[in-house]
């Protein structure tokens, strides 16, 4: 019977079209994913081939989240659609058995799931053949990296999905749950995402995913490119526990749907409802004769008519059970979202409205389902039920029954939003945070979201009209969200062919929305009125009787087209066409406005035409002396002065070449020299200037060059309008607006692809670190080497302007107030102009005075800033050399970008990472505000005391030892454990960073603009090496390496000028260390075996440790080759302390020579835990296995 | 008030003739649209009821153009679909009066009133509370026609109400459509000979789309007074019968057919006349169409 059944099954669906569409959707979509880039689906990149098994794993298994809409629709139905045609009687009384029937049913659809399926990987697989593919960019072909993904993922994956969507479809009987429990299996997949964020919970995320991405990107978090290119992934691990938990899940789902269903038309409902029995069989006299109520059809009426239609459609939804649950699940994923705050190092920050409001945000997606679902369900209400002849002739003008159901769901996500703006609170309160900004929550909400949902709704109501198939609609609406994206492939990238793209911005405390209404509020005007006309065709074309095919809809829709809706049309035409063009005359007209591609372009254009004077010499600015005015709240600024260039070669200089900034709000006012000279050459295109001096520039010499440039803001821009000069926080750097010198290689294209599709020759990311105009240069480029500096800034009355250099004078004008700044010394050429409504908060240490300049509210951390004030610069004065200001400052500007950065004496530091970050345990979270401000006070050591040479390594020179100087900081402010738990965040974003390395991995001390090499790998590395010679020695080598190198002119040092004073510090025996750590990329794979102990009395008990260490080298591909080891590594005992806590007993180094080590280890404590290189402080793909419980021996 | 269907056809995408040039005057009262099923009713009806277009022709409601002036019918329109469900989660009373503030009822006294007593006079008052989804067919319908009859509709559509209704549902609803008044144009459509010759006045028996036959029930019944003859006979002789004699209908009396002729004179002697009633008028009228169309 079963066999049977199943062959049924397969027959039925053998001839159901939609099989072959579905199972079409999926290969044409994987194969277009391969072949071209109108679908991505997380593809390959950089060193990793296309082809790779890892990138064919990957896209697999984001293909089968995808492939749970069809499961639903395949699977769900396969019981519940002998109840939809109501065929269950003459099935069920068919001698068949239950157990033959379900499973046949399962099976059969279950097979036809999987055909489907295997368009994924069919696809792909034909995709490797396909015409056209770079070679360059393909592995040879392995069948069996297209094969093994679909075996490990989406057989499973099908299966589990399948048997869940099975038995909700066959126990519920009804589809609506179906799609509900496909929403639910979001949850969980979103659920586990949400948990990476923090390094603990990655197992558990890994478990918690039904569909095996998080277990799959678990497993190979830290494979390094070579890896991604060979390995299969692996069938173990949390990849096999996760499959096993959900195949078996699923095999539990099977189960209660046997025993759950019952073989009977009639179904024992859970909760049984009352039959309504029709007691009045008999007939009544009925006497009364029927009231004569004439009615009337006015505008009163029609208003009653909207009011009360807008109140079903509204209480319709609501009701709903799956609406019900799709806000709970959104909810409840909020709140959970809601337990890991804006993280950094696993710090929350304090639930600030805009904080609570982007995880608001994680709702949206809850929010677009119930947008698509229940616009399809309102349109379709009366059709559904039957109802729509009876509706249809009632006296209802035709676009009032759309316009209360576009009115019911605006009542419902009004609603909804309410509901969100309360849970934030509930958040906030339960963070004891009590500063509501309800004007925040409402005006974010009640614009960008609700007009968001409002547009889509228009969209997804018109294309419900015209397809005129609710599921096809839905289909349709699907794919309209997949194919915004190929708009930009296409080259309309520009807001006006982007449905909706109204952008509210990035709010901030101190900016607000900054300048981003205006545009915002005209973009929203624009879609609004296009979906207008929209909701006009879907009126004219919505069917009303019993017609469908599209002419008669015509025919009968050009009736509707009565005074009011041709005026509505035309209004909105009117406001689509104006506003579009007003959009038009701002971005493009008075602005710039360039797609990605011509970017590329010019930037390709600039390099040929430039490249030449690459190398050409130049003079250097000694000086600058500037009058910068800024208008913050217009969005201005004029900046007038001078420099001096001085010729610093061997040689007269003829020709002075200045790279102004290609800002198309900036103008050059004049730029003129202080001798005669002629213009030899005036590119506007890429305001690239010649100037021939008459008498050329003697070696010694100097010329003054005086300049004034205006920035004015026109309007508004299309994206990306420049968020440094604002109305309150403008902060940008000379390198942003001012001249400078000579062709600058940053306008270059840095990405190969991009390089090659513009016909350019590869590109090394930095020079040699032997290159001798490298080194002839600081990492702040060949325009200068120390310049004098001063500057006046003026700004708008109530704020505070400030730049690098002490403040002279300070007065008041016209208005405006005027800052004079002045250094003292020659300074890096690298200066900040900052201006907003400040408070200050001020400290001193020892002679120094120190100031935080901060938005008002902001003070939750500025105690825990100051004193990371303080103790860097005690300890690096003790340690490196004594500090070369007189002050320090630290000022907050707006969280457009997340990062501080140093100046002379000053550091503006964002509004997003630090000033409100809550430590709330000072023992358990990282105080990454004294972190970050530790890191940044260092600079003023490295980067200004010593500037490096502008070449390979120069970041170790800057970067990672600000890193290890904060670390240092750190040690001695806080915990072992807090530091270790630090580095631990650290090992993961190495190891992180470097599997996705584009290019080629470099060892620390040639890494070229490597963020996980220079920040995060330095941080282990520099741990570890004062761990190994001491603190003290390498303090002594960093600080010979200031006394050498301070304060000097070109020529640089480089990483080899610093190594030699380690080397200097390092005793021989650990002398390999160093070429392990800066030469090499050197990885260990450390684990404990077995730990055993024997208790000889109380005090004394003796371990017996078996550790496995072995040694390996990557190649800057990350491909492993062993080396044989030789190293100190710590191994550890840690027993309990009074608090139960992990105490370390025995931390000792041994000499570790072979891969298996045996160690009898005696203490006096009962041990807990023990293992080889405890601490974590050399690099190791697997830290947990560092260390094991320890067992009583038998 | 009159009803004037002029020359009406419809023919669907699938190429399905529905109307052939239909002409009809209907005037107050009670109207029968007599027809087997697929006949056209479905399609005439709700291209009177405004929800189906037409290829040509023209109806006109007094001096309103039903197939433009929409809106003008809809005010005046009360209709019962031959199919049709209703809002499963809510119960009666609220969606009878939802439906009555959509037809124009405004004041809200006058609607309970009216909602009330419709509810009396179609049994469903002791019902009115329950949801609408536990309704059993006959309350349906009964529901059906409450709405139809909101807000004092002058053209009143029903479209096969009693299919599918037992006996006492159908005599109950028939009892309740010939309450009517007579200022309204009532049109029934039904595929039972019964419930237009208990309750019309005037009537048209279509098939095929084609108007057969159009007048008051009795003159139809005396064209064919006298034209018809049955005869009991065997099973075996049908065969010959058929070929020999215009046979319009044949039905089993215990267990023996009985067949029904159409003949200006007796056929031979073994035939007895009959008493016509309407339903040999039907099955005339539907029989010549048949064996047209097997002629052709």
């Amino acid at each position: 019977m079963f066999k049977e059944i199943f062959r049924f099954e397969l027959k039925y669906r053998k001839k159901r079209p939609a099989t072959y569409i579905y199972f079409g959707i999926f290969f044409v979509m994987c194969l277009l994913a391969v072949t071209t880039d109108i679908v991505q689906i997380g593809g390959a990149a950089g060193q990793i081939k296309e082809n790779a098994p890892f990138v064919i794993a990957r896209m697999t298994v984001i293909m089968t989240l995808f492939l749970t809409l069809v499961t639903s629709a395949v699977m769900g139905v396969a019981v519940l659609r002998d109840f939809e045609h109501n065929t269950e009687a003459i099935m069920f009384s068919t001698p068949m058995g239950k157990f033959s029937y379900l499973m046949g049913r399962f099976w059969g659809s279950f097979a036809v799931l999987l055909f489907i399926g295997s368009g994924i990987s069919i696809a792909f697989l034909i995709g490797d053949f396909w015409p056209g593919r770079e070679a360059e960019k393909l592995l040879p072909f392995n069948f069996w990296s297209f094969i093994q993904p679909f075996l490990v993922f989406v057989v499973p994956n099908c299966f589990f999905t399948g048997a869940l969507l099975f038995m909700s479809g066959t126990l519920s009987r009804k589809t609506i749950v179906i799609y509900t429990q496909g929403i639910l299996l979001l949850v969980l997949y979103i659920a586990s995402q949400t948990m990476l964020r923090n390094l603990e919970q990655k197992e558990l995320a890994a478990m918690v995913d039904p569909f095996g991405l998080r277990a799959f990107a678990y497993e190979t978090q830290y494979w390094t490119p070579a890896e991604r290119n060979t390995q299969l992934v692996p069938f173990s691990g949390y990849v096999l526990y996760n499959r096993l938990i959900w195949m078996g899940a699923g095999i539990l789902a099977l189960a209660v749907t046997y025993f759950g269903f019952s073989f009977n038309v009639v179904r024992n409902a859970l909760i049984r409802r009352k039959s309504t029995a029709d007691n009045f069989r008999k007939v009544q006299s009925v006497s009364t004769t029927i009231p004569v109520v004439e009615p009337v059809i006015d505008t009163k009426a029609r208003f009653r008519q909207l009011g009360k239609l807008t109140s079903l459609y509204f209480t319709s939804v609501v009701k709903e059970i799956p609406f019900i649950g799709i806000v709970i699940a959104g909810l409840l994923l909020l709140f959970l979202n809601a337990i890991n705050m804006s993280e950094l190092f696993g710090t929350s920050a304090y639930p600030t409205t805009y904080n609570v409001l982007s995880i608001i945000q994680g709702f949206n997606l809850f929010f677009l389902i119930i947008v698509v679902f229940y616009t399809g369900e309102l349109v379709w209400r009366e059709r559904s039920v039957k109802m729509n002849l009876i509706i249809d002739a009632l006296p209802i003008v035709d676009f009032i029954t759309l316009i209360a159901k576009f009115l019911g769901l605006l009542l419902v996500y009004i609603g909804l939003l309410l509901v969100l703006v309360l849970s934030g609170i509930v958040i906030q309160v339960a963070y004891g945070y009590f500063k509501f900004e309800l004007p925040v929550y409402l005006s974010t909400l009640f614009t960008e979201t609700l007009s968001f949902l409002l547009l889509y709704t228009f969209l997804s109501i018109f294309i419900q009209v015209m397809v005129n198939n609710k599921f096809i609609g839905y289909a349709v609406c699907v794919a309209f969200f997949i194919l915004t994206g190929v708009l930009g492939e296409l080259g309309l990238e520009h807001g006006l062919f982007q449905f909706g793209s109204a952008d509210i911005g990035t709010y901030s405390d101190m900016n607000v929305y900054g300048h981003f209404l205006t545009p915002f509020t005209w973009f929203e005007t624009y879609w609004f009125a296009f979906s207008v006309i929209l909701f006009v065709v879907a009126v004219i074309f919505s069917v009303r009787g019993s017609e469908s095919v599209m002419n008669i809809r015509w025919k009968a829709g050009k009736l509707r087209l009565n005074r009011s809706m041709v005026t509505l049309l035309l209004g909105a035409a009117v406001l689509f066409v104006s506003s579009g063009f007003f959009i038009y005359y701002n971005t493009n007209i008075i602005n710039n406005f360039e797609t990605s591609e011509r970017v590329k372009e010019q930037q390709a254009a600039y390099e040929k035409k430039y490249k030449k004077y690459e190398t050409l010499a130049q003079p250097r600015i000694v000086e600058t002396n500037l009058k910068v005015d800024l208008y913050p709240y217009d969005r201005d600024f004029t900046a007038e002065g001078y420099y001096y260039l001085k010729n610093k070669t061997t040689q007269p200089i003829r020709d002075l070449h200045i790279q102004q900034s290609n800002d198309h709000q900036l103008t050059v006012a004049y730029l003129k020299f202080d001798r005669d000279a002629k213009v030899k050459e005036h590119d506007e295109d890429f305001r690239y200037y010649i100037y021939e001096l008459v008498a050329p520039l003697q070696p010694g010499d100097s010329v003054k060059m005086s300049f004034k440039l205006s920035f004015v803001t026109r309007g508004f821009e299309e994206q990306n309008s420049n968020t440094n000069v604002v109305f309150n926080g403008t902060f940008f750097n000379n390198t942003s607006f001012f001249p400078a010198l000579g062709y600058q290689d940053d306008y270059e294209i840095g990405d190969d692809d991009d390089r090659k599709e513009q016909d350019l020759e590869e590109k090394e990311r930095m020079l040699g670190r032997n290159d001798a105009r490298g080194r002839g240069m600081s990492l702040f480029g060949d325009d200068a080497d120390h310049i004098r500096f001063e500057m006046t800034v003026s700004t708008s009355n109530d704020q505070i302007a400030i730049a690098p250099g002490y403040l002279q004078k300070e007065w008041q004008e016209n208005d405006r107030r005027y800052f004079q700044y002045k250094m003292d010394a020659p300074m890096c050429n690298f200066y900040s102009v900052v201006s907003a409504r400040y408070a200050v908060k001020r400290d001193k240490w020892n002679d120094v005075n120190l100031e935080i300049y901060y938005h008002p509210g902001h003070e939750y951390n500025l105690d825990r800033m100051m004193q990371g004030m303080k103790d860097a610069l005690a300890y690096y004065s003790k340690n490196f050399s004594p500090f070369q200001f007189r002050q320090m400052r630290i000022m907050e500007f707006p969280r457009y970008a997340s990062f501080a950065q140093s100046f002379a004496n000053t550091v503006p530091f964002s509004e997003g990472i630090g000033f409100i970050a809550r430590i709330s345990d000072p023992d358990e979270d990282i105080d990454y505000p004294y972190y970050v401000t530790a890191h940044e006070v260092a600079h003023q050591w490295w980067g200004h005391q010593v500037m490096e040479a502008n070449v390979k390594g120069n970041a170790m020179l800057s970067e990672s030892m600000s890193q290890y100087s904060a670390l240092m900081v750190m040690k001695h402010a806080f915990t072992p454990e807090t530091i270790e738990r630090y580095l631990k965040y650290e090992l993961d974003n190495y190891l992180s960073g470097r599997a996705t390395e584009s290019k080629k991995e470099q060892p620390l001390e040639l890494v070229e603009r490597q963020n996980y090499i220079h920040y995060q790998k330095a941080s282990l590395i520099f741990f570890a090496l004062q761990d190994y010679i001491g603190e003290d020695s390498l303090n002594a080598a960093f600080r010979r390496y200031n006394e050498a190198w301070r304060f000097k002119d070109a020529p640089y040092p480089t990483s080899a000028d610093l190594l030699g004073y380690i080397r200097q510090v390092t005793p021989d025996s650990l002398q390999s260390v160093i070429h392990d750590m800066f030469e090499t990329i050197t990885l260990f794979e450390n684990k404990t075996l077995e730990a055993e102990y024997q208790e000889l009395d109380s005090t004394h008990f003796e371990i017996t440790l078996k550790v496995s260490a072995e040694k390996l080298r990557a190649d800057s591909t990350g491909m492993e080759t062993p080396v044989a080891i030789n190293d100190w590594i710590d191994i550890g005992v840690y027993g309990k302390d009074e608090q139960k806590k992990d105490k370390l007993i025995y931390l000792q180094k041994h000499k570790i020579t072979q891969k298996e080590n045996t160690f009898t280890i005696r203490v006096d404590q009962r041990p807990r835990k023990a293992g080889i290189d405890p601490m974590h402080k050399l690099i190791d793909r697997h830290s947990s296995d560092n260390t094991k419980s320890v067992v009583r021996k038998p | 008030m009159i009803l004037d269907i002029r020359n009406l056809s419809k023919t669907y995408s699938n190429g399905v003739q529905a109307l052939k040039d239909v002409s009809l005057t209907i005037s107050q009262g009670m109207f029968g649209l007599l027809g087997p099923n697929g006949a056209g009713k479905s399609s005439l009806m709700r291209t009177i009821a405004t929800l189906q277009e037409a290829d040509s022709g023209s109806v006109t409601l007094g001096t309103i153009d039903v197939l433009k002036q929409k809106e003008e019918v809809r005010k005046v329109l009360g209709y019962l679909p031959q199919e049709f469900g209703l809002y499963p989660k809510i119960d009666a009373i609220t969606l009878l009066d939802h439906l009555a503030v959509l037809k124009g009822i405004g004041n809200a006294k006058q609607r309970k009133e009216l909602v009330e007593t419709l509810l009396h006079k179609t049994n469903l008052w002791g019902a009115r509370n329950k949801n609408l989804g536990g309704y059993s067919g006959g309350m349906k319908q009964r529901f059906g026609i409450a709405q139809a009859l909101l807000a004092n509709p002058k053209l009143i559509i029903v479209d096969e109400p009693t299919a599918g209704l037992d006996p006492a549902e159908r005599n109950r609803f028939l009892n309740l459509l010939s309450e009517l008044g007579e200022n309204t144009i009532v049109i029934l459509s039904t595929h039972i000979v019964d419930d237009v010759k208990e309750l019309c006045t005037d009537m048209a028996i279509i098939n095929k789309g084609e108007v057969l036959y159009k007048g008051n029930p009795l003159d139809a019944i005396a064209d064919v007074n006298g034209k018809v003859w049955k005869k009991r006979i065997t099973k075996s002789e049908l065969e010959a019968h058929k070929q020999n004699h215009q046979v319009i209908s044949e039905r089993l009396i215990s267990g023996k057919p009985e067949i029904r002729v159409f003949s200006t004179t007796q056929p031979d002697s073994s035939f007895e006349a009959v008493e016509a009633d309407l339903e040999d008028v039907y099955f005339t009228h539907i029989f010549s169409t048949q064996k047209e169309a097997v002629a052709v």
